[in-house]
C-alpha cells in the first residue's frame, strides 16, 4: 500500500514544536484531531537503531494501530516492537540493546528498570500516552523518577486526548506535570485558532436525521429515567452527609459518572452498607440499559432484562451473601419497562398463558392493544402461514429499531445520488458507503439486517426474517433459563440436609426457597388471585398494596412462561427442533443469496479485501464500528464519498473534518442519525459541552500555573539509617553505611503504589516473584499487604488464612499490613452500624449461632480479625493510614535489622517447577483459584501442569484427578462440566 | 468471662468507658498483670492514644511488667487523636520487638466489641476465615466468573444460560461472547484473557 500520511497545517506546527529531542513537554489534544498521526510522525523522526525510544501506556489496540500506521509511513524492519509479558528477561534485555522504538507496559518496565535490565542512562526518550491517568502514586510517576535518577538528558513527551479526565486534586494539570517532571504544555482543543483555520476552509455537507423512537421504546426510555431518578434519590437519602450535587440524571448518562460517585463515596466506601453499593451498581446497569435500548434489537433487550430479573431472584435461592435485590426492580416504572420490552417482542394470548396466568389486559388497555394488534396484524402471516415452531398462543410482534428502515432509506437515496452524479473517472474517491456504528455488535446486527431484509414488505417489517430467527434463539434460551432454575432449587435442598456448621444458615435459605416454591404453586393453583395480588396489570397501578410487588412479580410470571416454553419445546422433541433449525438456516441462506442477487447494491461486505475484487466498488457498503484513532486510517484508505453515522460520535465528526481537509476536491456527504429526545441525544450534546469546559479549565490553569524550580531534584540520601553494626568492627564505633536499605518486593505488588513510595523514601527495591508474602524486610520479617477491600475479600474467601499459614511456617515474624487509602477515612466499619445489621434484622441470614447476644456477628471484619489473631498468635499487624505511612513504617522496622536475601526469599515456599521471575496472568490465576478443589496450596502445582484455565476445562475426569487427586479432582471436574448435556 | 485487672480493689481501669460497653460476656475482677484477660492464653492491654501522648512511658512499664506471659498478647489501641501516624508507627515497632499484636479501634464501643469477641471466640475454630467448599454450584460459579474484572452477576446468568457450563464458557469464542446481551468487546476480551492466556510464560 502506498498511502502517504499527510498532515494538516496545525498538525505540522504541533510536530515542529515538540520535535526537539532535548526538550520535554506534554500535549493535550482534542479527540479526533489526529493524535496518532502526530505521534507516528514523531516516532518516525526518532526511529533509528542508535536511539532507544520507549512508548508507554499504549493499549493493545493502540500498539497494533501505531505499529501498522508506522509501517505505512515506511518505518519497517523493525518498526515498532512490542514487549509482551510472554517475553522473558533475557529476550527483553536483548531487545533493549538493539534500540529503536519499543512499546512496553509500565509494569514490565518498572521491573526492568529496577533490575537494571534496561540501561536507564542510554534511553533516548520516553513517550507516555494517556497522561491523564497519572497520579502521584501511579506506576508511571515511579518510572519517571527512576528514569530521571540516571538520565537527565533524555526527553519525555506525554500525550493525552482526554482532558475531561484530568481532575485529580486541586491543580490537576500541575499534579501531572510535576509527576512527569515537565514544564511545558501544548493544548490543542477544537477551538484552537490554528485548528479552526485548518479545518474551516471547507464546510461540511452534513445531513442530520432525527429519528423519533417508537412509542414502546419511548415508554421504556421514560421508565429507565424514572428508575434512575429513584435510585439516585435513594442514594442521596441513604448518604445524607455527602455532597451529592453532581448526582443528577443528566450526569448519570456518562461512564464517568461511576467515577464521580466513587470519588464522593470513597472516603466512606468500606463503611457504606451493601445497600449503597447495590445502588451504585444499579445505576451502572440502568445506564447500560439506556444505551442498549437504542442499540439492541427488541429481543436482545428483552433477554437482557429477563437476565437481570432472573439473577436478582435467584441470588436469594442460592444463599449468596448479598440477598437484597435492586430496589429499582420494585418500582412501578420497572414493571412498565419489562412489559413494554415484552410487548416489543411478542404478545402472549390467553391460550398461551392458560396454564399459568389469567388474562390481564383489562379495560381500555385492551382496546389499545387490539388496535396495535390490528396494526401489526398482517405481520403474523407475512409468509401466509403461521410458523409452526411458535408456541401456541404466542403472537410475535417483533418491533424493529426505527433506525433500520431509516438506514435503508438513506442507502436508497445514496444509490440515487450515485446514479445521478457519477464519480469523475480521475477522482481518487470511491463510491463506497461507509456506515459507522458504535459497536461491533451493532455492526453485525446491521449486516444481518441488510443481508436478510425483504424489501417488498412495508417499512418497519423488512427485517422480519432476522427477527424471527432471533425469536427462535430466544425461545431456546428461555427454556434453558428454566432448566437451570430447577436443579438450582434441588441443590439447595440437599445442602440444607447435609450442612454442618452452617446448617442454620442453609435452613434459612431452604425455607426461603420452599416458601417461594409454595407461593408459586399457590399462585398457579389460584391464578385469579395472583393477578389481583401483584401481577402487573395496568389496573393495579392505583392499588396501594400492589405497588411494592412491582417488577418482581414479573419474575414469577417469567418463570411460568419459560415453563410453558420449555414444555412446548420438549413436546416438539429435540431432534425435530434441531432439524427445524437446520431447515430454517438453509432457507435463510437461500434467501440471503436471493437478496444478494436482486438487491445488488446491498450485499453485506466483510472486511476481507478479496471481496473488493468480487463486487464492484460502486456497490459496496462497509459497516464498521468506531475505533478511535484507527478510523483516520480507515477513512484515508477507503476514501468514501458517503458516510452514514448510525450513532453520533463527536470524535468521528472531527475525523471526517480532518479527512475532508486532507483531500481537497472530494465532496463528502455525511448522514448523521440521532434518536430524538433520547439518551443518545443528551449524551452527545453534554459530551460536547463537557469537553469544551474541560479544555477551558485547563487553559486557565496553565495560565496561572506555578511550577517551583528545582523541586524535581531528588532529595539527597542524607537520612540514611544506621544499620546493624558488626561487633567485630574495631572499637564498635558507629559507622554509617552508604548502601541504601533493601526490601524484596513481590513482582505482583507493582500494581500498588507502595513500591514506588518505598523507592522515593530511599529504599532499594528488589523485584522478584515471591511465593510467600508480598514484602520481605529482613530475613525474619515478612509482610503481607492488604488494602481494606482486599482484607475484607480475602478474609471472606479464606485466602488470607492460607497466606498467614504460609508466612508463619517460613518466617519468624509474619506481619499483616492493613493499608487504608489516602484521602479515605482511617477506620473500619463503625460499630453501631455493625450492630444495626444484627438488630434490625435486615440481614437475617448473616447471623450465626452466637453466644448470648446479637452484637457479635461473624460478618464484621473485626470478628474475623479476632479469629485470625487467635489462630496466629505470632502474627503482627501494622495499621497504616496511607501508602506513605506504610513506607515510613517499613523504614522504621528495618532499622537495625540485617538485609534480606533475595535468593533465599524466592525459594521460600516455592515448589519444584515454579517459574521464578516470570510475570503471571493474574486474572487467570484468580479464576483458577475460584474453582472448587483448587486451593492456595495446590494452585501453583496446577499452574505448572496446565497452561491455561481452558486447558484445564478440556481435560478428562481422569486427567483432572491426576493433577488434583481423586476427591478434589472429581469435585473440580464436576463443577467445570455441570449443566452440560452428555 | 472477662477478667479485670485490679490492684487491691483499685482498678487502673476505673471509669474507663470501655467497661460499660462490654456487654455479651460477664465481667470478673481479679488481680492480674494485664488489663484484660480474655482467654486462657490471651491477654490485652488497653491504651488510649490521648493518654499515651501525655504519658509515653506508661505503656512501656506495663509491657515490661507483662514479661513473657500469655501466648497471644494484644495491645488494644483506642485511636482518639487525629495525628496518629507517628505514634502508631512507634507503637508498631515496639510491639514487634515485644511480641505484641496491635489492634486499633476507633471508639470505646469498638474496643469493647473486640474484647468480648476475643472471649466469645476463644475456642472457636477458624472455619469462618478458611477457604470453604460447601457452597452450591451457582454461587461458586458466580464467585469464579465475577473474579474476572467487570463481569457482574447478570453476566454470569447470561453466560451460564448461553454456554451451559463453566467448560462451555471456556470454549466460547470471542464472537460468541460478544453476541451475549450485556457483554461488549472489552468484557469479552477480558473473559477470553482469563480463560485462554497461559498462567505464566515458560522460559
Amino acid at each position: 500500500m502506498s498511502t502517504t500520511v499527510s498532515l494538516l497545517p496545525y498538525q505540522t506546527s504541533l510536530v515542529q514544536s515538540i520535535m526537539d529531542p532535548s526538550s520535554s513537554e506534554m500535549v493535550l489534544i482534542a479527540r479526533g484531531l489526529g493524535l496518532r498521526t502526530v505521534l507516528c510522525t514523531l516516532l518516525k523522526i526518532y526511529n533509528a537503531p542508535s536511539n532507544l525510544v520507549l512508548l508507554m501506556n499504549a493499549s493493545q489496540d493502540e500498539e497494533n494501530g501505531i505499529g501498522s500506521l508506522l509501517g505505512l509511513m515506511g518505518v519497517r524492519n523493525p518498526g515498532l516492537r512490542i514487549v509482551s509479558y510472554e517475553m522473558n528477561r533475557r529476550e527483553r534485555r536483548e531487545l533493549y540493546k538493539q534500540g529503536g522504538i519499543i512499546s512496553v507496559t509500565s509494569r514490565i518496565l518498572v521491573g526492568d528498570m529496577l533490575l537494571d535490565d534496561i540501561p536507564r542512562e542510554l534511553i533516548t526518550g520516553l513517550l507516555v500516552l494517556h497522561a491523564e491517568k497519572i497520579t502521584p502514586t501511579s506506576l508511571e510517576a515511579f518510572i519517571v523518577r527512576l528514569y530521571r535518577e540516571k538520565n537527565k538528558a533524555g526527553f519525555l513527551k506525554a500525550f493525552s486526548d482526554q482532558p475531561e479526565q484530568i481532575t485529580h486534586g486541586l491543580f490537576p494539570l500541575r499534579t501531572i506535570m510535576k509527576e512527569l517532571q515537565l514544564r511545558k504544555t501544548h493544548i490543542y482543543p477544537r477551538f484552537h485558532e490554528e485548528v479552526q483555520e485548518s479545518l474551516e476552509r471547507r464546510k461540511a455537507d452534513v445531513v442530520e436525521l432525527h429519528q423519533p423512537m417508537t412509542e414502546l421504546m419511548h415508554d421504556i426510555h421514560e421508565s429507565i429515567i424514572l428508575c434512575m431518578g429513584a435510585t439516585l434519590s435513594e442514594l442521596k437519602r441513604s448518604n445524607t452527609t455527602l455532597d451529592l450535587d453532581d448526582f443528577s440524571v443528566e450526569n448519570a448518562y456518562f461512564r464517568m459518572f461511576d467515577a464521580i460517585v466513587r470519588k464522593q463515596l470513597d472516603p466512606v466506601w468500606h463503611k457504606v452498607g451493601p445497600k449503597t453499593k447495590q445502588l451504585v451498581g444499579d445505576l451502572t446497569t440502568l445506564r447500560n440499559l439506556l444505551a442498549f435500548l437504542l442499540s439492541y434489537d427488541a429481543l436482545a433487550l428483552h433477554t437482557y432484562l429477563e437476565s437481570i430479573v432472573h439473577s436478582n431472584t435467584v441470588s436469594s435461592v442460592t444463599g449468596e451473601k448479598r440477598t437484597n435485590q435492586s430496589p429499582w426492580l420494585f418500582l412501578e416504572a420497572a414493571d412498565v419497562m419489562l412489559k413494554a420490552a415484552r410487548r416489543r417482542c411478542y404478545i402472549s394470548t390467553d391460550a398461551f398463558r392458560a396454564g399459568t396466568v389469567a388474562p390481564q389486559t383489562l379495560g381500555d388497555d385492551d382496546d389499545e392493544w387490539a388496535a396495535l394488534d390490528e396494526e401489526l396484524g398482517t405481520v403474523g402471516d407475512d409468509t401466509g402461514k403461521k410458523k409452526k415452531w411458535l408456541p401456541h398462543g404466542m403472537e410475535p410482534v417483533l418491533e424493529e429499531l426505527p433506525k433500520w428502515p431509516l438506514l435503508v432509506e438513506v442507502l436508497q437515496e445514496i444509490e440515487q445520488t450515485m446514479i445521478d452524479h457519477p464519480l469523475p473517472p480521475q477522482s481518487t474517491a470511491s463510491d463506497v458507503v461507509l456506515v459507522m456504528t458504535s459497536s461491533q455488535r451493532t455492526c453485525d446486527q446491521l449486516r444481518e439486517y441488510l443481508g436478510t431484509m425483504n424489501p417488498s414488505l412495508p417499512m418497519g417489517q423488512q427485517g422480519r426474517r432476522m427477527m424471527e430467527r432471533r425469536l427462535r434463539e430466544y425461545l431456546h434460551w428461555k427454556s434453558r433459563l428454566n432448566e437451570r432454575n430447577n436443579p438450582g432449587g434441588a441443590k439447595s435442598k440437599q445442602g440444607g440436609g447435609g450442612g454442618g456448621a452452617g446448617a442454620e444458615k442453609d435452613g434459612d435459605v431452604l425455607s426461603e426457597a420452599m416458601k417461594r416454591k409454595d407461593a408459586a404453586k399457590a399462585n398457579r393453583a389460584a391464578n385469579r388471585r395472583r393477578v389481583r395480588g401483584g401481577a402487573p396489570a395496568p389496573s393495579q397501578r392505583s392499588a396501594p398494596g400492589g405497588r411494592e410487588e412491582g417488577a418482581m412479580s414479573q419474575a414469577g410470571e417469567m418463570m411460568d412462561e419459560s415453563d410453558s416454553v420449555a414444555t412446548f419445546l420438549s413436546t416438539q422433541g429435540a431432534f425435530q427442533a434441531e432439524d427445524l433449525t437446520l431447515a430454517d438456516d438453509q432457507a435463510l441462506e437461500e434467501l440471503r443469496r436471493l437478496v444478494a442477487a436482486t438487491q445488488g447494491e446491498l450485499p453485506d461486505v466483510d472486511e476481507e479485501e478479496q471481496f473488493y475484487g468480487l463486487v464492484s466498488p460502486e456497490q459496496t457498503i462497509i459497516i464498521r464500528a468506531y475505533s478511535d484513532d484507527a478510523d483516520d486510517l480507515l477513512l484515508a484508505e477507503i476514501r468514501p464519498r458517503f458516510i452514514v453515522m448510525f450513532e453520533p460520535n463527536q470524535e468521528f465528526i472531527r475525523r471526517v473534518e480532518v479527512y475532508r481537509s486532507l483531500s481537497p476536491g472530494l465532496a463528502v456527504r455525511v448522514y448523521f442519525m440521532l434518536y430524538e429526545k433520547s439518551a443518545e441525544e443528551v449524551k452527545y450534546l453534554t459530551g460536547l459541552r463537557k469537553e469544551k469546559d474541560a479544555f477551558e479549565r485547563l487553559i486557565k490553569e496553565r495560565g496561572s500555573m506555578l511550577l517551583p524550580l528545582g523541586e524535581n531534584d531528588r532529595p539527597s540520601r542524607g537520612d540514611l539509617m544506621i544499620k546493624q553494626l558488626s561487633t567485630r568492627m574495631a572499637g564498635g564505633g558507629k559507622v554509617i553505611e552508604t548502601t541504601p536499605p533493601q526490601v524484596i518486593v513481590d513482582a505482583r505488588e507493582f500494581g500498588s503504589s507502595l513500591p514506588g513510595l518505598l523507592h522515593a523514601a530511599g529504599v532499594n527495591i528488589i523485584p522478584v516473584t515471591l511465593t510467600v508474602g508480598d514484602y520481605i524486610l529482613s530475613p525474619d520479617m515478612c509482610v503481607e499487604r492488604k488494602s481494606v477491600p482486599d482484607l475484607v475479600a480475602s478474609l471472606n474467601n479464606g485466602r488470607l488464612y492460607t497466606q498467614c499459614e504460609l508466612m508463619s511456617a517460613h518466617y519468624k515474624q509474619p506481619i499483616l499490613l492493613i493499608e487504608f487509602e489516602e484521602y479515605k477515612a482511617f477506620s473500619l466499619e463503625i460499630v453501631s452500624e455493625v450492630k444495626s445489621y444484627a438488630k434490625g434484622g435486615k440481614y437475617p441470614k448473616k447471623q450465626q449461632p452466637k453466644a448470648n447476644d446479637d452484637s457479635i456477628s461473624i460478618t464484621a471484619i473485626q470478628s474475623k480479625l479476632v479469629l485470625l489473631t487467635l489462630s496466629f498468635p505470632r502474627l503482627r499487624i501494622i495499621w497504616s493510614s496511607s501508602p506513605y505511612e506504610s513506607a515510613d513504617s517499613f523504614k522504621d522496622l528495618k532499622a537495625n535489622q540485617p538485609e534480606p536475601d533475595p535468593v533465599k526469599a524466592i525459594t521460600v515456599g516455592a515448589e519444584d517447577g515454579d517459574v521464578a521471575g516470570g510475570a503471571t496472568n493474574t486474572a487467570a490465576e484468580d479464576l483458577l483459584r475460584a474453582i472448587p478443589g483448587i486451593t492456595a496450596k495446590n494452585v501453583k502445582h496446577v499452574m505448572s501442569k496446565v497452561r491455561s484455565v481452558r486447558e484445564l476445562c478440556e481435560l478428562e475426569l481422569s486427567g483432572v484427578q491426576d493433577i488434583l487427586g481423586i476427591e478434589p479432582g472429581k469435585l473440580c471436574w464436576e463443577f467445570l462440566h455441570k449443566g452440560e448435556k452428555s | 468471662v472477662v477478667v479485670q485487672s485490679t490492684g487491691s480493689g483499685n482498678s487502673i481501669l476505673r471509669g474507663n468507658p470501655v467497661l460499660e460497653h462490654i456487654r455479651n460476656v460477664a465481667k470478673e475482677w481479679a488481680d492480674i498483670v494485664p488489663d484484660f484477660q480474655v482467654g486462657r492464653t490471651t491477654c490485652a492491654l488497653f491504651l488510649s492514644l490521648k493518654y499515651h501522648r501525655l504519658h509515653p512511658e506508661y505503656v512501656h512499664q506495663r509491657i515490661q511488667k507483662l514479661g513473657n506471659m500469655y501466648n497471644l498478647r494484644i495491645l488494644l489501641v483506642h485511636c482518639d487523636i487525629t495525628e496518629h501516624q507517628d505514634t502508631l508507627r512507634e507503637l508498631t515497632k515496639m510491639c514487634l520487638i515485644n511480641n505484641i499484636t496491635i489492634i486499633v479501634a476507633w471508639s470505646a464501643e469498638e474496643c469493647a466489641l473486640y474484647l468480648s469477641t476475643y472471649k466469645v471466640y476463644e475456642y472457636k475454630p477458624p472455619d469462618a476465615i478458611r477457604e470453604r467448599v460447601d457452597k452450591d454450584h451457582m454461587s461458586i460459579l458466580r464467585a469464579a466468573l465475577t473474579s474476572i474484572r467487570s463481569v457482574n452477576k447478570t453476566d454470569v446468568t447470561t453466560l451460564k444460560t448461553t454456554f451451559s457450563s463453566f467448560a462451555g464458557v471456556a470454549k466460547a469464542t470471542q464472537d460468541q461472547l460478544v453476541k451475549c446481551p450485556g457483554i461488549g468487546q472489552t468484557k469479552a476480551r477480558r473473559i477470553k484473557d482469563a480463560f485462554d492466556r497461559p498462567f505464566q510464560n515458560r522460559p
